[in-house]
C-alpha cells in the first residue's frame, strides 16, 4: 500500500536518509528500529510531508504522494502522530479531535462529526469523559492517547506513529502498545517508529533496522527479535548470549503477548 | 456630577477605540505570537480613505464606510502577504516586533505622501446635534462607536471561539507544526488573522474619525494606547483587551478633566509600568506566554562578521581618513550640517547597538535618553548658566539614573514586555517634554541654547563641531571595540545567544544586561546634549518616540552588532533627504521600507553584507571562515 523507493532526504547541507526502500501492506504493522539519530524521525517527517524529498518516490496505493503538501497527504490517507505528542494544550480535547478531521471538514456535518468522535473514542473512553477540558490538563498517557485519537479522526489508510512511548511510565507504555496493536484490526496499516525495539518488534508484523540513514536489516518482527545483532544493539542483550535461548527474553515476549491477548 | 458623567462617557468613547485596537493586537498575537505595532496605523488608513471617498468623491456615508473598510482590508491583506506572513516563520518574535514598527512607519509614510500632513475630521454619521439623556449631552456619534465596538467584539468572539475557522486559528497559535499536520494552511491563517485585525482597525478608525482629528502620524498614538490597553488587560485575552481599553479611556479622561492632560498621559504610562512590574500578564490575565527577552536564533551568526587581520586594519584606517577629509570634499553648508547630525545621531545609535546588537535586548525608548540629555544640558545652560560640558555630564548622570530606575522594571521583563516598558518610558518622556511648558518650553521648544564649549574653547562653527563629534566617536568606537573584544563583550554575546546557558556558565546575566542598558542610556544622553548645543534649539519632536524608531531603522539598515556599521544607516537616512530635497517628503516611507526590507532580505545590514563580500574577496582561495572565527570580534 505505502511504498518508498530509493528515498533520500536531509536538512540543508546534510543528507540524512540514503536510498531507503520500504513497503507497508494494508492491515500490517511495520516497525522502524534504530538508535537515536539514525534517521527514523526524518523518514517519518518525509512520509508525512513535513520535509521535502531529495530523491526517490513515495506512493500510496500506487499513486505518487511525494509531491503533495502535508494537507494533501492527510487527504490521501496518511496521518502522523508526531513525536512528543504535539497536542494543542490550550484547546479542549473536543477541539483537538475536531482539528484531527480538519482536512476533511467539508464531508462532515455536525452529526457525522459527533459520530466519528464517538467511534474513534470507543478505544479511548477516558477521552470521552474529558471532552470539554483543556487538553493540557490530561496526563502524559492520556495526551498520547489523544494524539493517536486525533490522528485517527482523519480516517487514515496508514497511521504513522513517531515515538509513541516517549516519556511515558513503563506501565503506560505497554498500554499504548496494546492500543496500537488493536488499531490494525480495521484493515488500517501502521508504521511505528520507536526506540523501544523490544515492544515494537513484538507487536510488528515486519520491521526495518535503520542505521546511519540506511536500511541495514529487514524481516518479520519475530526474525528481527531473534536476530543476535539486533538483540545486541537494540534489545540490550550482551554479546555471546544466544538470544533464541535466552529464557528471560522469551519471558518478556510471552508476557507482552499475554497483555496483548487480554 | 453631570460633569463627571460627561467625562466618563467621553472616556468610554475614547476607550472603545483603544479596546478595538487592543482586540486587533490580541487577535494577531494569539495566532502568530507577534505583537503587530502597525495596528494603529490601519485605523488612520481606514479613516482617511473614508474621507476621500465620502467627502472628496461625495459618496453616501454607508456606502463609503463599507468601501473604505474593504479597501483598507484589501490593502492590509496585500501588505500582510508581502511582508508579514513570509517573515513570521523566519524571524524571532522580537525582530517581528521591530518589523511591524517598520510597517507602522511605512504606513505613516504612505499617508504623508497621499494625504499630506494636515489634520482631517469626518462629519458625524447622524448629524452634529447631541442627544440629551437625563440631562447629559451625548454626541450621536457616541452611539455609533459603542454599537460598532460591541458588534466587532461579538463578531470576533463568535468567529474565534465558535467556528471551525476559529479553532484552526487558535490551533496555529498553539503549535504551528501540529497545525500543519492537521492539514491547516498555516500561512493562510496568519494572513487571515492579520487581515481581520486590519479590517476591525479600519472600522474603528472610521467610527472614531468624526470625534477626533486625524493626521498621517496619529496611527502611532493609536498603537501606543492600544498597546497600553492590551498590556493592562492582558495580551491575548479578548475580554481583557476590551476591559483594558475602556479602563484606560476612562482613567485618561478623568485625569485630564480633573488634573491636566499632561497628568493623564503620565498616569497612563505609569499605570502601564506598574502593571508590567506587578502583573505582567495583565490585570485580567491574558493567555500570553512569557518568551525569552533576547533576540535569538540564526540572525546573530549573520550579524557578527568582520574583515579579519590586516585587511581590516587597512580598511579601518582608510575609513578614518575618509571621515577626516569629508568636510573638505563637500564644503556645502547643507551637507556639512547633515554630516554633523549624522555623527551626533551615530553616538546614540552606537549605544543602541551595544544594547540591541550585542546584548540582544529590544529598546524602543532610546530617544527618551536623548531627550533627558538634551533638555538637562540645555535647561542648565539657558536658565542657570551652567557650562555645556558640565550640563552634558549632568544629563548623562540623570539618564543613567533614569535607566537604573527603569531597569527595576525592565530587568524583570522578557520579550514583548521589555519592548513595551522601554516604549512606555519613551512616551512618558515625550509627554513630559511637551507638557512641562514652564521648564521645557513645551511644544514650541527651548531656544537660545549656547554652542558647546570646553573651558574657553567654543565649538561654534559646524566644522568645529564636526571634528569634535568625530573625535568623540573615534574614542568611543575604540573603547567599545576593546570592551567587546574582552570578557565583557563575550558575556554580552553569551546573554544574547542563550540566556539560560549563560547563567549556567556563571555569567551574571542581570549585571551585564544592566551594564549594556546604562551604556546605551549614557550614549543616548551625550548625543541628545550635543544635538541641542549644535542646533541652539530643542523641541520635543526632535527627540521623541519616532526618533527611537528611526534609530532602530538606522541600526538595522547599517548592520547590528558591528559598532561601525550603523554609521552607514545613520548617514543614509540623514544625508539622503539633504542631498535630494524632494526626498524629504518620502523620508518616513523610506525609513519604514528600509527597516522592512532589511529585516526580510538583508538581516546583516549594509555593513554586514559589504564585509561578507569584502572578506570573501580578500581571502580568495583561502578556506571559508568557520562560525567560531566569525564570532570572534
Amino acid at each position: 500500500m505505502l511504498e518508498l523507493t530509493c528515498v533520500s532526504t536531509g536538512y540543508e547541507t546534510a543528507n540524512v536518509i540514503h536510498d531507503i526502500d520500504l513497503t507497508v501492506a494494508p492491515g500490517e504493522i511495520v516497525a522502524l528500529v534504530g538508535a537515536n539519530g539514525a534517521g527514523k524521525s526524518t523518514l517519518v517527517k518525509t512520509i508525512s510531508g513535513l520535509l521535502a524529498l531529495r530523491a526517490g518516490t513515495i506512493t500510496l496505493d500506487g499513486k505518487r504522494i511525494d509531491g503533495l503538501n502535508a494537507r494533501a497527504r492527510v487527504l490521501a490517507g496518511v496521518s502522523l502522530v508526531p513525536e512528543g505528542r504535539q497536542i494543542f494544550g490550550g484547546l479542549t480535547v473536543l477541539d483537538n479531535l475536531r482539528l484531527g478531521a480538519y482536512a476533511r471538514r467539508k464531508d462532515l456535518d455536525d452529526a457525522r462529526m459527533k459520530q466519528r468522535i464517538d467511534h474513534v473514542c470507543e478505544r479511548f473512553p477516558v477521552l470521552l469523559q474529558r471532552l470539554k477540558e483543556p487538553a493540557g490538563n490530561l496526563s502524559g498517557g492520556q495526551q498520547q492517547m489523544l494524539a493517536i485519537a486525533r490522528g485517527l479522526m482523519a480516517e487514515p489508510r496508514i497511521l504513522v506513529l513517531d515515538e509513541p512511548s516517549l516519556g511515558l511510565a513503563p506501565v503506560l507504555v505497554t498500554e499504548i502498545f496494546r492500543l496500537v496493536a488493536s488499531l490494525r484490526s480495521e484493515g488500517r496499516a501502521i508504521l511505528l517508529s520507536e526506540q523501544n525495539a523490544r515492544l515494537s518488534l513484538a507487536i510488528a508484523d515486519r520491521g526495518y533496522v535503520i542505521e546511519n540513514g540506511r536500511v541495514t536489516l529487514a524481516g518479520t518482527g519475530k526474525e528481527l527479535l531473534h536476530n543476535p545483532e539486533v538483540a545486541e544493539r537494540y534489545l540490550g542483550v550482551g554479546k555471546g548470549v544466544n538470544v533464541a535461548d535466552a529464557s528471560h527474553h522469551q519471558q518478556m515476549v510471552d508476557r507482552l503477548k499475554e497483555i496483548l491477548a487480554r | 456630577m453631570n460633569l463627571a458623567i460627561q467625562i466618563v462617557i467621553g472616556g468610554l468613547l475614547q476607550g472603545a477605540v483603544f479596546a478595538v485596537i487592543a482586540l486587533g493586537f490580541s487577535l494577531v498575537f494569539r495566532v502568530t505570537g507577534v505583537l503587530n505595532l502597525s495596528q494603529g496605523a490601519f485605523c488612520v488608513v481606514g479613516a482617511l480613505v473614508m474621507y476621500t471617498i465620502e467627502v472628496s468623491w461625495g459618496w453616501p456615508t454607508p456606502v463609503a464606510a463599507v468601501a473604505a473598510s474593504l479597501a483598507t482590508a484589501a490593502f492590509g491583506l496585500a501588505l500582510g502577504a508581502l511582508c508579514f506572513v513570509p517573515a513570521v516563520p523566519r524571524l524571532p518574535t522580537s525582530s517581528m516586533l521591530i518589523l511591524t514598527a517598520g510597517l507602522l512607519t511605512l504606513l505613516q509614510g504612505v499617508l504623508l505622501i497621499g494625504w499630506s500632513s494636515q489634520p482631517y475630521a469626518l462629519p458625524p454619521f447622524s448629524g452634529e446635534a447631541p442627544v440629551v439623556l437625563w440631562g447629559v449631552r451625548v454626541p450621536t456619534q457616541g452611539f455609533w462607536i459603542a454599537g460598532i465596538t460591541v458588534a466587532v467584539v461579538v463578531a470576533m468572539w463568535f468567529v474565534v471561539q465558535r467556528t471551525t475557522l476559529g479553532t484552526a486559528l487558535r490551533a496555529c497559535a498553539e503549535n504551528r507544526v501540529a497545525a500543519r499536520l492537521m492539514g491547516i494552511d498555516v500561512p493562510r491563517m496568519t494572513l487571515l488573522s492579520f487581515g481581520m485585525a486590519v479590517l476591525i482597525a479600519a472600522i474603528s478608525g472610521i467610527a472614531v474619525a468624526p470625534i477626533t482629528s486625524l493626521e498621517f502620524d496619529t496611527g502611532g498614538f493609536f498603537t501606543n494606547f492600544g498597546f497600553i490597553a492590551v498590556a493592562i488587560g492582558g495580551l491575548g485575552s479578548f475580554l481583557g483587551s476590551v476591559a483594558g481599553g475602556l479602563f484606560l479611556g476612562v482613567a485618561e479622561q478623568l485625569a485630564a478633566g480633573y488634573v491636566s492632560s499632561l497628568f493623564a498621559n503620565a498616569l497612563a504610562l505609569a499605570l502601564l509600568l506598574m502593571v508590567l512590574l506587578w502583573r505582567p500578564n495583565g490585570l485580567f490575565g491574558g493567555g500570553a506566554v512569557r518568551r525569552t527577552d533576547v533576540r535569538d536564533e540564526q540572525r546573530i551568526y549573520h550579524a557578527i562578521v568582520r574583515v579579519q587581520g590586516r585587511g581590516g586594519l587597512v580598511f579601518a584606517a582608510a575609513a578614518v581618513a575618509l571621515v577626516l577629509v569629508l568636510p573638505l570634499l563637500f564644503p556645502s553648508a547643507g551637507i556639512l550640517s547633515s554630516l554633523v547630525i549624522t555623527g551626533i545621531l551615530y553616538i546614540s545609535v552606537l549605544g543602541l547597538d551595544v544594547l540591541m546588537g550585542y546584548a540582544g535586548q529590544v529598546s524602543l525608548g532610546q530617544a527618551g535618553f536623548m531627550a533627558i540629555g538634551g533638555y538637562t544640558a540645555s535647561i542648565l545652560a539657558v536658565t542657570y548658566g551652567v557650562s555645556p560640558l558640565w550640563g552634558t555630564v549632568a544629563g548623562i548622570v540623570l539618564s543613567v539614573a533614569a535607566a537604573w530606575v527603569l531597569s527595576f522594571v525592565t530587568l524583570r521583563l522578557r520579550g514583548h514586555y521589555l519592548a513595551l516598558a522601554t516604549l512606555a518610558f519613551g512616551l512618558l518622556i515625550d509627554s513630559l517634554t511637551v507638557g512641562m511648558v514652564d521648564t521645557t518650553g513645551g511644544p514650541s521648544g527651548l531656544a537660545g541654547i549656547p554652542a558647546f564649549s570646553v573651558g574657553s574653547i567654543v565649538f561654534a562653527s559646524p566644522i568645529a563641531m564636526y571634528y569634535l563629534v568625530v573625535g568623540i566617536i573615534i574614542v568611543l568606537v575604540l573603547a567599545l571595540y576593546g570592551a567587546m573584544r574582552s570578557g565583557f563583550g563575550r558575556a554580552l554575546i553569551a546573554v544574547r545567544t542563550d540566556q539560560t546557558a549563560a547563567v549556567a556558565l556563571g555569567v551574571n546575566v542581570v549585571r551585564y544586561k544592566l551594564a549594556a542598558f546604562l551604556i546605551s542610556a549614557a550614549l543616548g544622553s551625550l548625543s541628545g546634549s550635543l544635538y541641542a548645543f549644535y542646533f541652539h534649539f530643542l523641541a520635543p519632536e526632535m527627540v521623541a518616540t519616532p526618533r527611537s524608531f528611526e534609530m532602530i531603522a538606522m541600526l538595522v539598515a547599517g548592520g547590528e552588532g558591528t559598532l561601525v556599521g550603523s554609521a552607514l544607516g545613520v548617514a543614509l537616512l540623514t544625508l539622503l533627504p539633504t542631498v535630494f530635497q524632494p526626498f524629504a517628503l518620502y523620508k518616513t516611507l523610506a525609513e519604514g521600507l528600509l527597516l522592512v526590507l532589511c529585516f526580510m532580505w538583508l538581516p546583516e545590514g549594509i555593513f554586514g553584507f559589504a564585509t561578507v563580500q569584502l572578506a570573501r574577496w580578500l581571502r580568495r582561495g583561502a578556506p571559508p571562515a568557520t562560525a567560531a572565527e566569525k564570532a570572534m570580534p
